[in-house]
């Protein structure tokens, strides 16, 4: 991990931002993006996505952030909470 | 008075091949329809496989001038089987039953208006537009108009075309399987389809015409659970089952065959077989022969209810079963022995059920075959009622502001509508909810409301919804189309691709509300509302699986982004079977250009020497607003009635692709007569 | 049996346990689900069958109860966390219409509530039960011919409550016991329940103080609604205007890190430990700490415990810790008897700092 916390904290931030404004539109949410915890459950419980809504929020990722989850295994373990798809774009980015 | 319904003749235009003989020859030697996709690049999808109409498999015309040629090829099939020429076509009482579910820019009705034309028929021509159950429903609608006297002969069946733009949804969403379809078996995901077919129905001993098979009885349901994912329990699946058994005057053990929707994909199969267990028991059900005819025709959509249909007709008539195409074994939750072998299997049987299902949770059960129903029996009908109304466009949200147009004839208010949906139903969840959905479930549960109709427990399973709509929700068509030109074909939005249906806004509405009975969405262009009001009345009527209908109708406008106006609008009217002060005295349907037949029709059922004293013909002043305007019409004879302004009203429309007409009286005025 | 053995059985297998830590009401009549609806801070958007999670707040927006809002036709059970039935009915009757017609019915004095978890619970189930149990989707329950099947739980893994009257309860623990024997499986406590729960990020209302705490702090504002009234209300919008200071955030270390311990960065004090326990998982400690809102996020490894001896080291992480063994398994295709010992991913696929 990068030893500059600022920077990390900042770089996370925007990511954060930008995630929770993706799934407040694909999920067409009445809410402020700030009101989404970035730790909740995106499936089950929590932010309630169902299978449909996941499809559209892979391809919003794959084209705001060259996020390739599609078909992938992994995909499931990328997409549990906002926190773990940042985890996923900073280490895209190499900044983890 | 109650004639059974006779098939006398079907025909197709299949990925078997064209014309009824080149299909059977097909399925007796276990072939299979499903090759490589030939008519557009697959290469950005996971699935690379399609079950394309013979001989069509590079035709990449508009899709729905290759509607139009399926339809007509097998009509013409359908009539040659039939014996049938158009000249017998023109001089009887003939309808169309249709099921399509097109979503390009034209409106569903206009296939069956097409159509019609090209064959003559003069008489009502009704579209159901509910996806992969619209031609199981089709026919289920052609067996009442048979069966209550509307028509002498109906040509029912279903017609649809693989585009790139279906495939792509279907393939985001994760449903298709990268090879070729094994329903039940090790394979998971379904493959699409294409095609038409028609079944020729009529009246029993009307002519000289060979009796194939007695169409015995259909039944309906829905889900209320999900847009795209069947009740993983198959209780809709199950439901709809037994409401056809119910019809038919049979009992699960009367069922030698069943011809399953078996897609292929975890969710459905697993889900029906849930349900066939739950209807016939495990015993009867763990010996149920039973096939999916997917692995040889796809999934062919609004056309698959039809097809399966007439595989197992054909079958049946030379004793056979017919199989699961490419079946090499049984996949855990399913059936452990579906009828798999390479050909059709020698059975003996006279009564098979059919079964479908489609996004949104329509399901339709079908149950055909040579043996005699238990007893001739008459058949009890029921007094229908009307209970409440509400509506909802240009500018008009109360009976009292209808009131004010229809009386001052003033014009309309061209104003935008203003629903705050989540106050109304603050237990539902509404996020993604489209415009066309949003304004059916607002009238529907203000209506349901007005009659003091809690939707709890029983109530849920006896109540229904008939919707008329003439096309999926604008909002929703124009974010799938947009997704798909900025992002190509390969990322669809997969959100607005499960509502591009015209039945979408049905499915939404019965989600939202927990309506769980025969429900379905109906188009004949102008006077949707009135078809839908009329098909409501008549099976609360003539059947006992619900004891109230919804009819309802929704416009919306394609320009709704800018603002809506004149065309935005909804309104759903209760029918129920316990008394209340209006009742339904009579009911005529007829072709588009016989709205007087249809008004003579209904003023004949209602058997009263006198005139409605007051009489809505036209849908002015509401023109611009096709699916409602005649609902509006409905309800505001509803008004007049029970503000005593009449004691008697005629509505009727002419429709696009129909004429009907209802009279409505005040009770006292029946029990006088 | 040891925590490691308990952890191991729920885990990898399937778990038993019982569930006397929470209250069963249900309140009777057509407005009962109005008068739930009253005090609890979610839109209750649930359809009869299926489970709805959410809080019940006071008035400082502290959460005092953790529920489940079961509607069931007429009737609406709730399963109640943190408070008594007592308490939860004094709520009902300061924050629910006078005018509302219902009864509340404690169902605790006829009934009893224990839980299966694990990768194969389903299979103990559709042995116990029926097959078909395979198909009951998360968040949901139905009658059977004994009680009430809830599929639920807070580990993880698959977790089905049973909620069944005490005549019966006996009997029907004893034979999932004994089905349980077939199945790697065990009889746990409480405490490997919190431990799994913590793992998984669940909130639990017995993790540590709650004082001075809201749902924006916990991370739980998906339990709240953005457009009703609610008890608790007010005090969220006003800390939403100023801006919460800190937020709930996850952590790993190598041992000896416990509740209270309190938190510094390089320059300056950044938080306390909520909540903190052994994880066999992880090898070391897992838990739950309030950081300043500034540095409230995962992947961090600058902060540590201040000691005597050596500071103890802890990297900040996202929840879920664990790739739960019930993500890989396929209640269509899978079986324990045939399942792999060679695990092909290891629960936890972090390090320790």
């Amino acid at each position: 991990m990068t030893t500059d916390l600022s920077g990390y904290v900042a770089s996370r931030v925007a990511i954060l931002d930008s995630v929770r404004q993706i799934l407040r539109d694909t999920m067409k949410l009445k809410i402020e993006p700030e009101a989404i915890d970035p730790d909740a459950p995106l499936f089950g419980t929590g932010l309630g996505m169902d299978s449909v809504d996941a499809v559209e929020l892979v391809i919003q990722l794959d084209g705001k952030f060259g996020l390739e989850l599609a078909g992938s295994r992994q995909a499931f373990l990328t997409i549990r909470t906002v926190n773990t798809i940042v985890d996923a774009i900073m280490e895209v980015r190499g900044e983890s | 008075m109650s004639y059974a319904p006779h098939i006398t003749g079907w025909g197709v235009a299949s990925a078997l091949g064209v014309g009824r003989e080149r299909l059977r020859s097909a399925l007796l030697r276990g072939e299979t329809g499903i090759a490589p996709v030939r008519r557009f690049d697959t290469s950005l999808f996971t699935a690379q496989v399609g079950a394309m109409v013979a001989g069509y498999e590079s035709d990449d015309r508009d899709p729905t001038a290759l509607c139009h040629e399926f339809g007509s090829l097998a009509l013409r099939d359908a009539l040659e089987h039939a014996r049938l020429d158009l000249d017998c076509l023109r001089t009887r009482r003939v309808a169309l039953t249709l099921g399509t579910s097109l979503f390009g820019d034209q409106n569903t009705e206009s296939l069956a208006r097409d159509l019609a034309k090209e064959f003559c028929i003069e008489g009502p021509a009704i579209t159901v537009s509910t996806a992969c159950t619209s031609s199981t429903q089709a026919i289920g609608f052609a067996a009442d108009l048979i069966r209550e006297g509307f028509a002498d002969l109906v040509l029912a069946g279903g017609i649809d075309a693989l585009t790139p733009k279906l495939f792509a949804g279907f393939d985001a969403l994760g449903v298709l399987s990268e090879g070729p379809c094994t329903p039940f078996g090790l394979q998971m995901g379904t493959t699409l389809g294409e095609g038409a077919g028609f079944l020729v129905i009529e009246r029993g001993g009307m002519r000289d015409a060979v009796t194939y098979s007695v169409l015995r009885g259909y039944g309906l349901s829905g889900d209320a659970f999900h847009e795209t994912s069947p009740d993983p329990r198959g209780r809709g699946v199950a439901a709809a089952m037994r409401a056809a058994l119910e019809d038919a005057g049979a009992s699960e053990a009367d069922i030698g065959y069943f011809n399953a929707h078996g897609t292929g994909t975890m969710a459905n199969d697993t889900a029906e077989w849930c349900a066939v267990q739950s209807v016939f028991g495990l015993e009867l059900g763990g010996a149920l022969p039973l096939s999916s005819s997917k692995g040889h025709l796809g999934h062919a959509q609004s056309a698959a209810g039809v097809l399966e249909m007439i595989t197992t007709l054909e079958c049946m008539g030379a004793g056979l079963a017919p199989t699961t195409a490419g079946f090499e074994g049984a996949r855990p939750g399913g059936p452990p022995h579906p009828v798999g072998t390479k050909k059709p299997r020698p059975l003996a049987y006279e009564l098979a059920l059919s079964s479908n299902s489609a996004f949104g949770g329509n399901n339709c059960a079908l149950v055909f075959g040579t043996a005699e129903p238990a007893s001739a029996g008459t058949e009890e009908v029921r007094p229908v009622f009307v209970s409440a109304a509400a509506a909802l466009g240009a500018g008009v949200s109360s009976m009292e502001e209808l009131a004010l147009i229809y009386e001052s004839e003033s014009a309309p208010a061209d104003c935008s509508l203003d629903i705050d949906l989540a106050a109304e139903l603050p237990r539902v969840d509404l996020r993604g909810i489209d415009r066309g959905s949003e304004l059916l479930t607002a009238v529907t549960s203000r209506a349901l409301s007005d009659a003091g109709v809690r939707l709890r427990g029983q109530v849920r399973e006896r109540t229904g919804l008939i919707a008329g709509a003439l096309r999926a929700s604008a909002d929703s068509l124009e974010r799938f189309h947009r997704s798909v030109e900025r992002r190509g074909l390969a990322k669809p939005d997969t959100t607005a691709f499960a509502q591009v249906l015209p039945s979408a806004a049905q499915s939404a509405c019965a989600k939202a509300l927990n309506i769980r009975g025969p429900q379905s969405t109906i188009t004949i262009g102008e006077g949707s509302g009135l078809m839908a009001a009329a098909i409501s009345a008549r099976m609360l009527a003539h059947r006992s699986d619900s004891d109230r209908m919804v009819a309802a109708a929704v416009d919306v406008k394609a320009e709704h982004l800018s603002g809506g106006a004149l065309g935005d609008a909804a309104c759903a009217l209760v029918f129920c079977t316990t008394p209340t002060s209006v009742q339904v005295a009579g009911i005529g349907i007829a072709g588009p250009d016989q709205v007087n037949a249809a008004i003579a029709e209904a003023q004949s059922s209602w058997g009263s020497k006198e005139a409605p004293e007051l009489v809505i013909e036209r849908p002015k002043p509401f023109a611009g607003m096709p699916a409602s305007s005649s609902s509006f019409a409905l309800a505001h004879a509803l008004d007049v009635l029970r503000r005593g302004r009449a004691r008697t009203v005629l509505v009727a429309s002419q429709g696009t692709t129909a004429s009907v007409a209802i009279i409505l009286v005040s009770t006292e005025v029946m029990h006088d007569n | 049996m040891s925590l490691e053995d308990e952890y191991r059985a729920l885990r990898y297998g399937s778990a038993l346990s019982r569930m006397d830590h929470v209250g069963l009401v249900r309140l009777q009549g057509d407005e009962a689900i109005d008068a739930v609806d009253a005090v609890c801070s979610g839109d209750l958007w649930v359809r009869d069958g299926r489970m709805l999670q959410t809080l019940v707040l006071d008035e400082k927006g502290q959460p005092v109860a953790d529920v489940y809002v079961c509607p069931d036709n007429d009737a609406c059970i709730v399963m109640l966390e943190g408070i008594t039935t007592e308490k939860f009915s004094a709520c009902l009757a300061r924050h629910a219409d006078a005018d509302l017609k219902f009864e509340l019915e404690d169902l605790r004095p006829e009934h009893e509530l224990f839980s299966l978890h694990g990768p194969y619970a389903w299979e103990v189930l559709s042995q116990w039960l029926t097959p078909d149990i395979i198909g009951l989707p998360y968040l949901s329950f139905y009658r059977f011919d004994r009680g009430i099947c809830f599929r639920a739980g807070k580990t993880g893994e698959f977790g089905y409550d049973l909620m069944m009257r005490t005549e019966d309860a006996r009997e029907a623990r004893r034979e999932l016991l004994e089905l349980l024997g077939s199945f790697g499986g065990a009889e746990v406590s409480l405490e490997t329940l919190d431990l799994c729960a913590l793992e998984n990020g669940f909130f639990s209302i017995r993790h540590g103080s709650l004082e001075g705490l809201t749902p924006l702090e916990l991370q739980l504002q998906w339990r709240v609604s953005a457009r009703k009234q609610f008890p608790g209300l007010a005090a969220i919008e006003e800390l939403r205007a100023k801006g919460m200071s800190r937020r709930l955030t996850h952590f790993v270390a190598p041992g000896g890190v416990k509740t209270g311990d309190l938190l510094r960065g390089r320059d300056a004090a950044v938080g306390e430990v909520m909540t903190a326990a052994y994880s066999p998982a992880v090898g070391g400690v897992v838990g739950a700490a309030l950081l300043d809102i500034s540095v409230a996020h995962p992947g961090i490894d600058q902060f540590f415990v201040p000691n005597e001896e050596a500071a103890i080291p802890i990297r900040t992480v996202s929840s879920p810790l664990l790739v739960n063994r019930s993500l890989l398994v396929d209640p269509h295709h899978h079986r324990y008897s045939t399942r792999e010992d060679a695990t092909p991913l290891p629960l936890w696929q972090g390090s320790l700092p």
